[in-house]
């Protein structure tokens, strides 16, 4: 049971495995992809808790998200200061919430918080807008992006203020079953 | 003011969260929408604060050590889920093929992985149960190997564990006066011991699948969801991602354009001509189906010729045996493609239907080939005068499932690969091909069915079949991986999960339930072979079994169940009538939801 590592304490690693889905091999394999993409920043030894932060351009290179179209609002969104760059408890957080064990409403509130992207709690029709357009990858004409937003709105407004709160949006996913 | 209110507030949740046994805690921290920081104090919030409560409540010392006993264990209960989680096996396959090829094509592999579990399971069984008895009394094998045995089945084959006709009726006892193991008993009881389960697993996955896919469905699924939960955050291929964003522009398009463009108006004359056309097509494919149906019979009644004659182990006759298989894989290889090729001549109005009608098409043919060679085994072959009829339709089934495999793995590589080179080289607009979920996964159902059916008959088949299965993905993960491109139909993932379950289910299995009911409360197993010869029916040895129990005082109560209870119709109709008036209790209380949900909706758009 005593893997001889000296990058956590125990009580670290324990308080790793209670907050996220991963178990300790998988908490120290993310440890260690944290750690390539900066091997001179990141130290090998946390158990002071070191104030390291990636900036941005490392995280969104990774072969998981460099593709994903939104790879930035969700660098944004999982990040401590909002603007993509990750401390290794963000870094963690984020592939927690991603992973396939995570509950559907928690990936719903951070879908909700990733597709807010003026961090306003609510998705308005700018919002939808910029969405669309990373969807599609500026594919659609600007009439046309804009009778889309317009049906999601009047779709999925249930308490008609022109805007989705975050309850509109959760009252949606689960009617919706192929999200992921 | 508000600061003092969050406080309180977090007060509120530390103290019910230290109130919680520790995995609903450790659950309900995990499930927080907060950054790791404030899990991480909350959590050392509640540690303090259960540790606070330990102090006052119990010994000092005794709390503090069953708490470092109770970290201990937590550390090994994880360290032991790590190891199991060894035990899923092809995890990083499907990772993989989920990232580049999306959820609809992963469904098909996750759905084989199922299938190979049930196989894997029904293996284990029969082997402890039914085989390695029977290999304590085994009896020495005459017959010579050779190997065409491996195609045919027959020949030394007959003479081994493979087959039912090999196994002994006898109670077998090793130790004089020890402990006895009744062999036709054990038969009968594993077998549908494994039924049993497999019902009631089919049984609770589809209904957890059919509820959380299919309620609520029907005035939700509009273009806002279909937008907004359309992104498959799986998918980190980058022609994968292109592929993806692409679709849901086209789709988007033509949602707009139909929105537009309102019901197209046919003219009386156009859509009679519509309507003549489906019909024709109906009728074309139905008369396809049962021409195969008709064409598979008559090949086995000449194949029952072969065998009844006499055994000639001559290279002519096994080879005969294989041209039933063989023709039954052709037909269900290459009618499919006329029935796509029909379904393009409908011309439907969406395409999602033609994908219906077309899968709906398959299905009636796969079902009506395997109901006509059931039909054939139970009435023919178990009526004919041959030796050892159950060993004979073992035969044929293990002979249908090989050549199944065998055309499975032809199929990706002409379908796949010279498709690609094809497309790639000689006709560049064909582009690559696409892997055919539907087709594939029925290929699946139809192979399963039959293993299921020959589980009574040759009970080694479920673990020729796991080898075939683990074959078979590794065959059409490669043959994926390097000639198929990401599809293009938008495929609902979710429902068609369901809807394969059910087709598991409903046709597959129930069908198969009642063939071996067939066989085994109305046929009259041989006289020379295996272990219910010379009882009038499969099931005579249960009630014999009962008889003799009958004598023994202190299994005085299993005797009063079998004739109470399970032997009399009028015990089933009582239970089904409690079940019914619970089923339309239920049917109404969600009428009554529904209706509360519709009026509290009106509230909050007021």
């Amino acid at each position: 049971m005593g893997n001889k590592q000296t990058i956590f304490t125990p009580e670290q690693l324990d308080a790793y495995q209670d907050c996220t889905f991963f178990t300790r091999k998988e908490i120290l394999r993310l440890f260690y992809r944290y750690r390539d993409l900066a091997p001179q920043l990141v130290p090998l030894d946390y158990t002071r808790k070191p104030a390291v932060t990636l900036p941005y351009e490392l995280i969104g290179s990774m072969p998981e998200l460099k593709d994903n179209p939104f790879r930035q609002r969700i660098a944004e969104v999982f990040s401590e200061d909002g603007d993509g760059n990750m401390t290794l408890d963000d870094f963690l957080d984020m592939f927690s919430v991603l992973s396939e064990m995570a509950p559907r409403d928690l990936k719903a509130y951070y879908a909700f918080k990733i597709y807010d992207f003026n961090n306003d709690d609510y998705i308005c029709k700018s919002d939808l807008e910029k969405t669309v357009n990373k969807l599609t990858r500026n594919e659609l004409t600007p009439e046309e992006v804009n009778l889309v937003c317009e049906k999601v709105i009047y779709e999925a407004d249930v308490d008609n203020d022109g805007k989705l709160s975050l309850e509109d949006f959760q009252h949606m996913i689960i009617r919706a079953p192929d999200f992921l | 003011i508000w600061i003092f209110h969050g406080f309180s507030a977090e007060q509120d949740l530390v103290g019910n969260l230290a109130s919680m046994s520790t995995s609903e805690r450790i659950k309900a921290i995990q499930k927080m929408p907060a950054t790791m920081k404030k899990k991480r104090e909350i959590r050392n919030k509640v540690l303090k604060e259960i540790k606070k409560s330990r102090h006052h409540s119990a010994r000092l010392s005794c709390g503090q050590r069953l708490q470092g006993t109770a970290v201990s264990f937590r550390r090994f209960g994880n360290s032991l889920s790590e190891y199991f989680h060894l035990l899923q096996f092809w995890h990083r396959a499907l990772k993989i093929i989920g990232a580049k090829f999306g959820t609809s094509v992963l469904s098909y592999f996750i759905f084989l992985k199922w299938l190979l579990t049930f196989n894997i399971f029904s293996f284990l069984i029969n082997f402890s149960f039914i085989t390695v008895p029977q290999f304590l009394v085994a009896e020495p094998n005459n017959l010579s190997f050779t190997g065409l045995e491996l195609f045919t089945g027959a020949g030394y084959f007959q003479q081994t564990v493979l087959y039912y006709g090999f196994y002994t009726n006898a109670t077998i006892t090793k130790i004089k006066n020890g402990p006895s193991y009744n062999m036709q008993l054990a038969y009968i009881f594993t077998v549908g011991l494994y039924f049993v389960i497999c019902f009631l697993i089919l049984l609770f996955s589809m209904a957890k699948s059919f509820c959380r896919n299919f309620i609520n469905l029907q005035s939700y699924a509009g273009s806002a969801s279909k937008l907004l939960c359309a992104w498959d955050f799986n998918i980190t291929n980058e022609k994968a991602v292109k592929l993806k964003q692409k679709n849901l522009s086209t789709q988007i398009k033509e949602d707009l354009t139909e929105v537009n463009r309102e019901v197209v108006n046919f003219s009386v004359k156009e859509r009679a001509v519509r309507i003549v056309i489906h019909l024709a097509s109906w009728i074309s494919s139905l008369g396809t189906a049962v021409a195969a149906c008709a064409g598979v019979y008559f090949l086995s009644l000449n194949n029952l010729k072969l065998f009844v004659k006499g055994h000639k182990n001559d290279l002519e006759s096994q080879a005969a045996m294989l041209v039933l298989p063989i023709v039954a894989s052709l037909l269900n290889a290459f009618v499919p493609f006329f029935y796509s090729w029909l379904g393009h001549l409908e011309r439907y109005q969406t395409p999602g239907h033609q994908v219906y009608v077309t899968i709906a098409r398959n299905i009636i043919l796969k079902i009506s080939i395997v109901g006509i060679l059931c039909y054939y085994w139970v009435n023919i072959v178990a009526t004919s005068q041959s030796q050892c009829w159950e060993t004979l339709v073992g035969q044929d089934i293990y002979r249908l499932v090989l050549v199944n495999f065998l055309f499975c793995l032809l199929g990706s590589f002409f379908g796949e690969f010279l498709r690609r080179i094809i497309g790639t080289t000689f006709c560049v607009s064909l582009g690559l091909p696409k892997f055919d979920i539907g087709r594939n996964v029925l290929d699946l159902i139809y192979v399963q069915t039959l293993i299921w059916i020959g589980i009574l008959f040759s009970p080694l088949l479920p673990g020729i079949q796991t080898i075939a299965f683990s074959i078979v993905f590794y065959v059409k993960k490669v043959s994926l991986i390097m000639n198929c491109q990401p599809p293009r139909k938008v495929w609902k993932t979710a429902q068609m999960t369901t809807s394969f379950m059910f087709l598991l289910f409903f046709p597959s299995f129930v069908g198969v339930l009642s063939v071996i009911g067939v066989t085994v409360w109305r046929l009259k197993p041989s006289e020379g072979c295996g272990p219910f010869r010379g009882l009038p029916s499969m099931y005579a040895a249960v009630s014999e079994w009962i008889k003799i129990l009958e004598n023994h005082t202190p299994s005085k109560w299993v005797v009063w169940i079998y004739y109470n209870l399970i032997t009399r119709a009028l015990f089933f109709f009582i239970l089904s009538v409690p079940a019914l008036i619970i089923a339309y209790l239920y049917w109404k209380i969600i009428q009554g939801r529904k209706t509360t949900i519709k009026l509290l909706h009106k509230q909050i758009i007021n």
